[in-house]
């Protein structure tokens, strides 16, 4: 790595497995130019992680954590969920929060960095579950919005409690059934992508997984804006593949579906972080 | 026994592609190799195939949205 976290001592190295060895040489901390490309052969930030096999959340966190700009500067906090079955493998600083609170501890790390710090840059991002987010710390999440705190919120979407055996969320769709719901829904989706611009947010996309690309450019851009100009917000459709009964494989499949369907491209962009983003491109920093 | 994605190198190597990398919901478990192989002009795909979960999305990617065919799931064996 080339910030001096961790060194291997030469001594043992012929004895070092790959998968250590690679933490040295093939790692992107520090790296002036972090992307997509690097999942082909670099050394990523998530070690491995115990989530279902073709867990389409766990696609979403490589393309997330690959599109982080300064992974040495950046705090992650999340909630409970699926997620955080995965965050004690990541080689970033992560806080996990109470259930719902993730906004709220956000801003309180994101203030006493910014007083620590002044000089530097340190990106706060919010991950966590449509349960944490539209439901359970939904006033959490909207208040950190309506107080303008310079910090970056991703919502996994998977429409479904799903950890906990398929309880309906404030996010599934009018009608869906599940097995700990077996009524069926009965209002509609929280559309919380307009709640957030409603709230105040700079920034706010509404996008499935199915694009690796699309993921990280939209991830990118909503840091740099965090940085400057105020809250931004990202909703990204990761369907849990078990809960609504589809095998491994077709996770890819099922949200190709969606971009044509419920999670069709939603994105606002405020006047000034327009204005940010093309500046950001001049400089050649997106 | 459990199924593991293997990668056909010689087909593989024949495409300037490493979109499977950029799917496979698995960390550091599909990688792309960038020196030429088998005597073709592009590097190849390959799985290590200890982290390798079995969910097939590397195949769907290959055979259902590219229509390449260089990726097929098979029985994990042991060597002896």
């Amino acid at each position: 790595m080339s910030v001096d976290i961790y060194k291997i001592n030469p001594e043992f190295r012929d004895i070092m497995p790959k998968d250590i060895l690679d933490l040295e040489d093939n790692a992107t901390w520090g790296a002036e130019k972090r992307g997509i490309s690097d999942l082909t052969d670099k050394k990523e930030l998530l070690e491995e992680h115990s989530l279902c096999a073709g867990c389409p959340e766990a696609a979403a966190l490589r393309y997330i954590l690959t599109a982080i700009p300064k992974p040495e500067d950046t705090i992650i906090v999340n909630s409970t969920g699926c997620t955080s079955l995965m965050f004690p493998h990541i080689a970033l600083h992560t806080v996990h929060s109470l259930f719902g609170n993730q906004n709220a501890v956000a801003s309180g790390i994101k203030r006493a960095l910014t007083w620590r710090f002044p000089d530097k840059d340190k990106d706060v991002v919010v991950l966590a579950g449509d349960g944490a987010t539209v439901d359970i710390g939904l006033d959490y999440t909207l208040q950190s919005f309506f107080r303008q705190e310079k910090i970056t919120t991703i919502c996994f979407d998977n429409e479904v409690y799903a950890n906990t055996g398929g309880q309906e969320s404030g996010s599934t769709p009018k009608g869906q059934v599940f097995k700990m719901a077996p009524k069926g829904k009965v209002f509609d989706k929280v559309p919380m992508w307009e709640l957030a611009v409603t709230s105040g947010c700079q920034y706010s996309v509404k996008l499935t997984a199915s694009a690796p690309k699309a993921v990280a450019r939209v991830v990118r851009e909503a840091i740099f804006i965090a940085r400057e100009l105020g809250p931004t917000y990202i909703h990204l459709y990761t369907p849990c593949i078990l809960e609504i009964g589809l095998s491994a494989s077709e996770g890819l499949w099922e949200m190709k579906e969606q971009d044509k369907d419920r999670f069709v491209s939603f994105k606002y962009v405020s006047p000034e972080a327009e204005e940010f983003l093309k500046q950001c491109k001049k400089e050649g920093r997106l | 026994m459990y199924y593991v994605a293997k990668v056909n190198s010689e087909m593989c190597s024949t495409y300037k592609c490493n979109m499977c990398t950029l799917y496979c919901p698995e960390p550091n478990t599909l990688m792309y190799d960038k020196e030429q192989k088998h005597g073709n002009d592009h590097g190849t795909s390959w799985v290590d195939e200890d982290r390798c979960k079995g969910c097939a999305i590397c195949v769907y990617v290959c055979s259902d949205l590219l229509n390449r065919d260089c990726i097929e799931m098979a029985m994990v064996t042991t060597e002896d």
